[in-house]
């Protein structure tokens, strides 16, 4: 799990990077790059924090 | 004369003095004509000095209380003496004068900046236990020492070695070297390559060393927010590691990027994202990049023994002396007008005088900071929280730092406010939902209010600054959405898209390569004894014995640590 949360980290960093030159649409590149950013928090807060906690010192 | 020769003449009389009215008009309309003839005042002759009445030896043996007699035509160096003062030796001197101005004042608010280092070093020892005092002290202390070096070896290179020429402190050109990788149609910069050791690429320079100070006490800055996060169980050779690799590389690529040419700058010139993406004095090139590598650390580590229940639920470890906090918040306040006003690189020339609207920024987000924070817990709570108070302060200045060259008091007011009242919102969801420890919330000052400082550009720059008639490559003035430009917050929104994808993956993958090897974290056993003798050999307040502490284990039977000096144990 930590593994993909690490994937959707890098995801929501390069995809609205690469989409850049898809489209010329401020509102589009809004969008996307905020989805992108809605990704990676997904992926670090969602996936890798819970993954942590699974094995917290608090639960020993 | 005939009736008709008597018409000639006339004819040709009028069309002569058609042709000689009009040459005299043309001369009246265009002095310049016969001004142009006269030739440029040559720049080696020398003047006549008397006609700039010098004072007189007397008159200066008798004193200058007033100064009205000191500073003159007599101060001008002559490049030949043999020779006497010429005009090209007072343009000279003219351009002198600006770079030097430039040079004091961006030294200056550098050394401003350096003394940042006591005020961390105070807030996050104040917010510790006093068992870990001088642990977390020496971090603050070391973490100037090993950001230089690393800075020094590499970091600074890879960050500037790019970004020049640089104007304002009269050249810095062999700064011009970055390595660009070719992408999408693009040319996307990505790191420098010249300044290694300050001496490689013709960086032994004085408009290099200049740059080197201001952009050093920057990183440091970045470096020393991670401590607090990790403070009270960070094994301090980890924390040598881990604050050698950021101010080597992390914080150096991420600059690079927005300071050194790179190409999140470049987003304007490239794809028209107004003026790329722009972050005057580091919101998230400083703050967010050590608050989000202090998010990466602070899951790889885990919360202190004791901070969670086994229900979840967190328990409270109040820091043992606010006195140092608010006066560590006070130090970084004084510092933050290094900070911010310091980062035009320049007091003379390229819109370099609103240097004082900065600094009125500046104050103005860290007083309404402390607004909405004090706010927030007297509403919440009942009670004006002092540490909250004093967090409020720092996440206003934070979320300003970006903005303040760029947006007006009323912007800047409400940048703090929004700050204040989101870094109390930000430090109980760190704790109590993502369930994280952070000692000093730097988190939520620095994390949190870092990305809303960069997103508070593409919202709030009102297009009225002009530091030399463009930025990033992109003519006129920054401007935000408020002010007619949305592709400026595109441009702020890839730059914390970058800030989470790239520094949080690179900070959590080198720390977790860290913990493989020599391991973050420290024992149990001296954790709670306190890593002031297990880590560092000595106390922080040897002259003290520190009460017993019981730590809350839900339910299981409390853990008890007492910390006894060898000097004192009984056998």
């Amino acid at each position: 799990m930590k593994v993909v949360g690490f994937l959707l980290v890098l995801i929501g960093w390069l995809a609205p990077v690469a989409t850049l030159t898809v489209t010329q649409s401020m509102t589009v590149r809004l969008v996307l790059a905020v989805i992108g950013i809605s990704i990676s928090l997904v992926g670090i807060l969602g996936v890798l924090n819970k993954a942590h906690l699974k094995h917290a010192i608090w639960k020993s | 004369m005939s009736g008709c020769r008597r018409m000639t003449v006339c004819l040709w009389t009028a069309a002569l003095l058609l042709v000689c009215g009009t040459a005299w008009a043309q001369n009246q309309t265009n002095p310049t004509t016969s001004a142009q003839a006269v030739p440029a005042p040559a720049m080696n002759v020398p003047l006549d000095v008397k006609a700039a009445q010098p004072p007189s030896a007397e008159d200066l043996a008798k004193g200058d209380p007033s100064g009205t007699r000191t500073g003159t035509v007599n101060d001008v160096v002559a490049s030949d003496p043999s020779k006497g003062l010429t005009l090209a030796d007072t343009v000279n001197q003219a351009g002198q004068n600006r770079i030097a101005i430039n040079f004091v004042w961006t030294l200056i608010t550098g050394f401003l900046v350096m003394f940042m280092q006591a005020g961390f070093a105070l807030v996050e020892t104040g917010l510790g236990r006093a068992k870990n005092a001088n642990h977390t002290m020496m971090m603050n202390f070391m973490v100037y020492g090993f950001g230089l070096f690393a800075y020094w070896v590499c970091g600074f290179a890879f960050q500037m070695g790019g970004g020049g020429p640089y104007s304002t402190l009269g050249g810095a050109t062999s700064l011009t070297s970055e390595h660009t990788l070719s992408f999408l149609g693009k040319t996307w910069g990505v790191f420098g390559t010249h300044g290694f050791f300050l001496t490689q690429g013709g960086s032994y320079d004085v408009a290099v060393m200049v740059l080197f100070l201001f952009q050093m006490v920057f990183m440091d800055t970045a470096l020393t927010i991670v401590t607090g996060a990790a403070a009270e169980r960070w094994k301090y050779v980890a924390f040598a590691i881990s604050s050698l690799f950021m101010g080597a590389l992390t914080y150096p690529l991420f600059a690079n990027w927005a300071w050194g040419g790179g190409w999140l700058s470049q987003l304007g010139a490239n794809f028209g994202l107004g003026h790329g993406y722009v972050d005057f004095a580091g919101s998230g090139v400083v703050h967010a990049v050590g608050g989000i590598t202090a998010l990466a650390l602070s899951m790889l580590l885990g919360p202190r023994i004791g901070k969670y229940n086994r229900d979840g639920s967190p328990n409270a470890m109040p820091g043992h002396d606010i006195v140092l906090v608010l006066a560590g918040c006070f130090i970084l306040a004084f510092g933050w007008f290094g900070f911010n006003p310091g980062s035009t690189l320049a007091a003379s020339g390229n819109g370099a005088l609103r240097i004082g609207s900065i600094a009125v920024n500046t104050m103005l987000a860290g007083c309404t900071g402390s607004f909405g924070a004090i706010l927030y817990m007297w509403i919440r709570y009942g009670k004006p929280d002092a540490s909250m108070s004093g967090n409020g302060l720092l996440a206003g200045l934070v979320a300003i730092t970006a903005p303040s060259g760029f947006v007006n008091t009323i912007g800047a007011a409400i940048i703090g406010l929004v700050a204040g009242a989101l870094v109390c919102l930000s430090v109980e969801f760190v704790e109590r939902v993502l369930k994280i420890d952070d000692p000093v919330g730097a988190i939520s000052v620095h994390g949190t209010n870092g990305i809303w400082g960069v997103i508070s550009v593409g919202l709030f720059a009102d297009g009225t600054a002009n530091y030399g008639g463009s930025w990033n490559g992109v003519s006129g003035s920054v401007r935000g959405l408020f002010y007619g430009d949305p592709g400026q917050l595109v441009a702020q929104l890839i730059g914390v898209g970058t800030l989470l994808g790239f520094v949080f993956g690179l900070s959590y993958g080198a720390n977790w390569l860290i913990d493989v090897i020599v391991g973050q974290r420290v024992s149990a056993e001296d954790e709670l004894a306190g890593l002031d003798i297990p880590e560092m050999g000595a106390l922080g307040y040897p002259d003290f014995v520190l009460k017993p502490e019981t730590v809350p284990s839900g339910g299981s039977p409390a853990v008890t640590a007492t910390v006894i000096p060898s000097y004192m144990s009984a056998d």
